[in-house]
């Protein structure tokens, strides 16, 4: 019997540079190696049944991104992840698996992510919360959005949701950003950073972006993307 | 020295996972636990590098040693050779990211004269000074292999010493020659002095080259004791015997061939004159069918790639052909693993394997049919007939596919104006063929034509290149030959990059000078088109003294001595010259697997020149 599975998995710093598209040949690849029975599409040019959640930018770690696979024999969620890691190059391991019964694939599914943006300024610890504030209390804040035209000016701030400041000391700081996500609406870590940025004339060096987690919505709040399938969830 | 890498630079370049290694299957040891530390080198871009076989088997013997640790250095894309050099960082290997200069050998494959600026680069980039005269005892040393090193002459100034032939043994030995000098306090004459013992290697400062007053060359001879006057390639005896990986390296970043690559047989049969890799290869050596199977399975394995291809000069030439396919596609079809057959002769066999093969692309055929009349076909040895390849485009019609290109050399000895006109021709009448069949009116051909480039050990090694000129003036008129006819695109190469690949293929020593100028003038990935700069080259030719007219559109005398003309490839200069006059006569020669023609290369002792192999071959 065929069965659906949700994962988890993380993106570490050494596997930070790849793109999408190599992430999604990393998968391929090891699941070959893993000889895990994965389904295919059928047709002239098979492809496996793997679904992914969000893009990742070249760049970006992450602790939560998540993939649905089609297999066609029963095997259990904890056997998956660990043949599955046996198989995956340092950098991406998967963390947990639930079956998936009936519901809509990953990809419509994700509406938002929390970012953690690490950067050091200048800029003294108030100037920022101050700035923080002030772009909460706005209802327009500007991005220079890239379209296969060029580039075109778009209103973000209503897909900010919101954002948090933590002084990490020796002028770095560490923004937490929680922004909408997904197939609809998507707003990416660099461009929050560059448009605040722009608008506050302050110049970020941005050390790292790192996706901490993504959610689905669910009865009005978020959850994770895990949490609403029906299966059993199989333990980190 | 661990180079450290930022965010600031790899997020600032194109594909930065070509700098990042850490890909599955690469080979990890503590740089500290080994004797010799080797940076194999290609002087391109990762992403045709990586596509190298060469190079996959020779990392992985190196590597099968406990005493060495190979890794692996590409030439960095301009976007981050600029970043390399605005931050000091040396040019490092991707395995532990240790500067180049920090290797006791640092190797390069030479696949193409055009990457040769890219060497300099490297060498810069890495800390090592270019020139070989310059290197300190505490500095690597720097070889070179692969097919270009035939004529090691143009890079004789910047190199220690040549590998000829293949590798696989002697690099071994030169490992141990290494390991045994490094405890005895020897200068670095003394370690050269040691390799050049070997078999096949070949150190430039041991030779001296003389001149003549219309600058050929007088002599070329060893200027100490105990150096062969004449450097005899290498070749593997056994293929079945010699070590072959099955755990390559997968890349995460898309490469040129981003497959598994079986290699079935070395050499080649046929003996078209203007290939010099079927001449450099002899004999035919082929590997066993069922140790292939078990290869393809193992490597599938090993690797999770989603595709394998089979790797020789001449496909069809596999003496089991039909056992292996057969084997390998029952094997692919359960693994959902595409299986590609490339360089396949123009029969039915071929075009039914095909059909069962690639059950997905029918996007496009390729043919190479060289020549476009049956005269000058016959004048390159090429056995193609005009029945053939229209046979075998009606055949892929019938079979769906619905786009053919055909490849063609401009230039080749002996052609005339009607000889270019005719492939123009060919190409309208095979369309008008397959008009009738079911499919044919949405047949396309491109049409290719290459400039033909003389290179050494061939037949043609004496021709001149026709000039640029000329060349542009066949290409305007095969262009204008087709022009009206829609259904057929022509694209041809640049003449100006071709002259410059004949100038070093036929180099001597003294163009070495010319390399170094263009290289300081800025030239480099000079195969690329968006970064050949023409002018600088010439600029550099100029500066030298040097015109590389005297190396591209020269014919030389049979009696001239050749800057290559030490290096004994196995092929005899005597039969080389024999297919040259049987050329110009317009007389055909028999394939190995016919009759043997007693080029020289049956003083190797193995593969087809056995006659037990040949009667095989012509009895099954």
């Amino acid at each position: 019997m065929a069965k659906v599975l949700r994962f988890r998995f993380s993106r570490g710093p050494e596997l930070k540079y790849l793109s999408h598209l190599d992430v999604l040949r990393v998968f391929e690849r090891a699941l070959r190696r893993s000889q895990l029975p994965v389904g295919y599409t059928r047709g002239f040019n098979p492809r496996m049944r793997l679904v992914f959640g969000l893009p990742m930018s070249t760049g970006l770690t992450s602790d939560a991104e998540y993939a649905d696979i089609v297999l066609e024999r029963e095997i259990s969620c904890e056997d998956f992840v660990s043949i599955l890691n046996e198989n995956m190059p340092d950098g991406i391991k998967i963390h947990e698996a639930a079956e998936l019964i009936g519901q809509e694939n990953i990809m419509n599914l994700i509406k938002a992510a929390l970012y953690s943006i690490t950067f050091e300024t200048d800029r003294r610890e108030s100037e920022i919360a101050c700035m923080i504030s002030d772009l909460l209390f706005q209802n327009e804040l500007m991005a220079m959005k890239k379209t296969k035209k060029g580039f075109r000016p778009e209103n973000i701030r209503p897909l900010i949701y919101r954002l948090g400041l933590a002084n990490k000391g020796n002028n770095t700081f560490e923004l937490s950003a929680l922004v909408s996500a997904g197939a609809e609406k998507n707003l990416r870590a660099d461009l929050l950073m560059e448009a605040l940025s722009r608008k506050y004339e302050f110049r970020p060096n941005i050390l790292s972006i790192h996706r901490k987690a993504l959610y689905t919505e669910d009865a009005g709040g978020w959850k994770d993307p895990i949490e609403v399938t029906d299966g059993k969830r199989c333990p980190d | 020295m661990r180079i450290n890498l930022t965010d600031d630079i790899l997020l600032n370049v194109q594909k930065p996972a070509k700098y990042t290694g850490n890909e599955w299957n690469m080979v990890r040891k503590n740089p500290g636990d080994v004797d010799v530390r080797f940076a194999f080198c290609f002087p391109d871009d990762y992403e045709i590098g990586m596509s190298h076989l060469g190079m996959k088997i020779l990392y992985h013997i190196l590597n099968r040693r406990e005493d060495t640790y190979c890794e692996r250095v590409f030439a960095p894309w301009v976007d981050m050779e600029e970043k390399l050099r605005e931050n000091n960082i040396p040019l490092y290997s991707l395995e532990t990211y240790t500067p180049v200069s920090e290797f006791d050998m640092v190797g390069f494959t030479l696949q193409y004269e055009m990457s040769y600026t890219n060497i300099l680069s490297m060498l810069d980039l890495g800390g090592i000074p270019v020139f070989a005269k310059d290197r300190k005892d505490n500095m690597p040393f720097v070889l070179a292999g692969g097919p270009c090193a035939v004529n090691p002459e143009p890079l004789a100034d910047f190199v220690d010493f040549f590998v000829i032939g293949e590798a696989e043994e002697a690099i071994n030995e030169i490992i141990d020659e290494y390991k045994a000098w490094k405890n005895s306090g020897e200068s670095r004459e003394e370690f050269l002095a040691r390799v050049a013992k070997i078999e096949g290697v070949y150190v430039p400062a041991f030779y001296d080259v003389d001149y003549n007053e219309d600058g050929t060359v007088k002599s070329i001879r060893p200027n100490r004791d105990g150096v062969p006057a004449k450097i005899k390639r290498r070749i593997i005896r056994d293929l079945n015997e010699a070590d072959f990986p099955d755990d390559v390296i997968v890349p995460y970043v898309g490469t040129v061939h981003d497959r598994i690559m079986l290699e079935i047989f070395r050499g080649c049969i046929r003996g078209c004159r203007f290939c010099q890799a079927g001449f450099i290869y002899r004999p035919l050596r082929e590997r066993d069918h069922e140790k292939l199977l078990k290869l393809a399975k193992q490597s599938i394995e090993k690797t999770g790639y989603e595709e394998i291809s089979l790797v020789s000069l001449s496909t069809s030439d596999y003496s089991r052909l039909p056992e292996l396919c057969n084997a390998l596609i029952e094997y692919t079809e359960g693994e959902k693993v595409n299986l590609s057959l490339p360089s396949l002769r123009l029969d039915n066999f071929s075009m039914q394997l095909m059909e069962k093969a690639s059950k997905v692309r029918k996007s496009g055929l390729t043919f190479a049919p060289e020549a476009g009349t049956q005269r000058l076909r016959d004048v390159i040895n090429k056995n193609i007939t005009e029945e053939d390849l229209f046979n075998a485009v009606k055949m892929a019609v019938s079979g769906g596919w619905n786009s053919v290109k055909l490849y063609f050399m401009m230039g080749l000895p002996t052609e005339t104006m009607e000889d270019v006109e005719a492939i123009g021709e060919l190409g309208i009448r095979l369309i008008e063929s397959c008009r009738d069949l079911p499919g044919g009116k949405s047949l396309n051909i491109t049409i290719s034509t290459s400039c033909f480039v003389p290179k050494p050990f061939t037949p043609f090694q004496w021709e001149p290149m026709d000039d640029m000129e000329t060349l542009m003036e066949k290409q305007f008129r095969l262009k204008d030959r087709v022009r009206k006819n829609r259904r057929i695109t022509y694209n041809y190469h640049d003449a100006r990059v071709s002259m410059l690949e004949a100038v070093f293929a036929r180099g001597d020593r003294r163009i070495g000078q010319a390399l170094y100028k263009a290289w300081r003038k800025g030239c480099k990935f000079d195969g690329w088109a968006e970064f050949f700069d023409f002018d600088k080259w010439m600029e550099a030719f100029e500066e030298c003294g040097l015109d590389p007219k005297f190396y591209a559109n020269r014919r030389r005398s049979f009696d001239e001595i050749l800057p290559w003309d030490h290096i004994n490839i196995g092929v005899t200069k005597r039969f080389l010259q024999k297919e040259c006059e049987k050329a110009y006569r317009g007389e055909v020669t028999q394939n190995c697997a016919e009759n043997c023609s007693f080029c020289g290369a049956q003083g190797y002792k193995t593969g087809i020149c056995l006659g037990e192999q040949r009667s095989d071959r012509n009895n099954g």
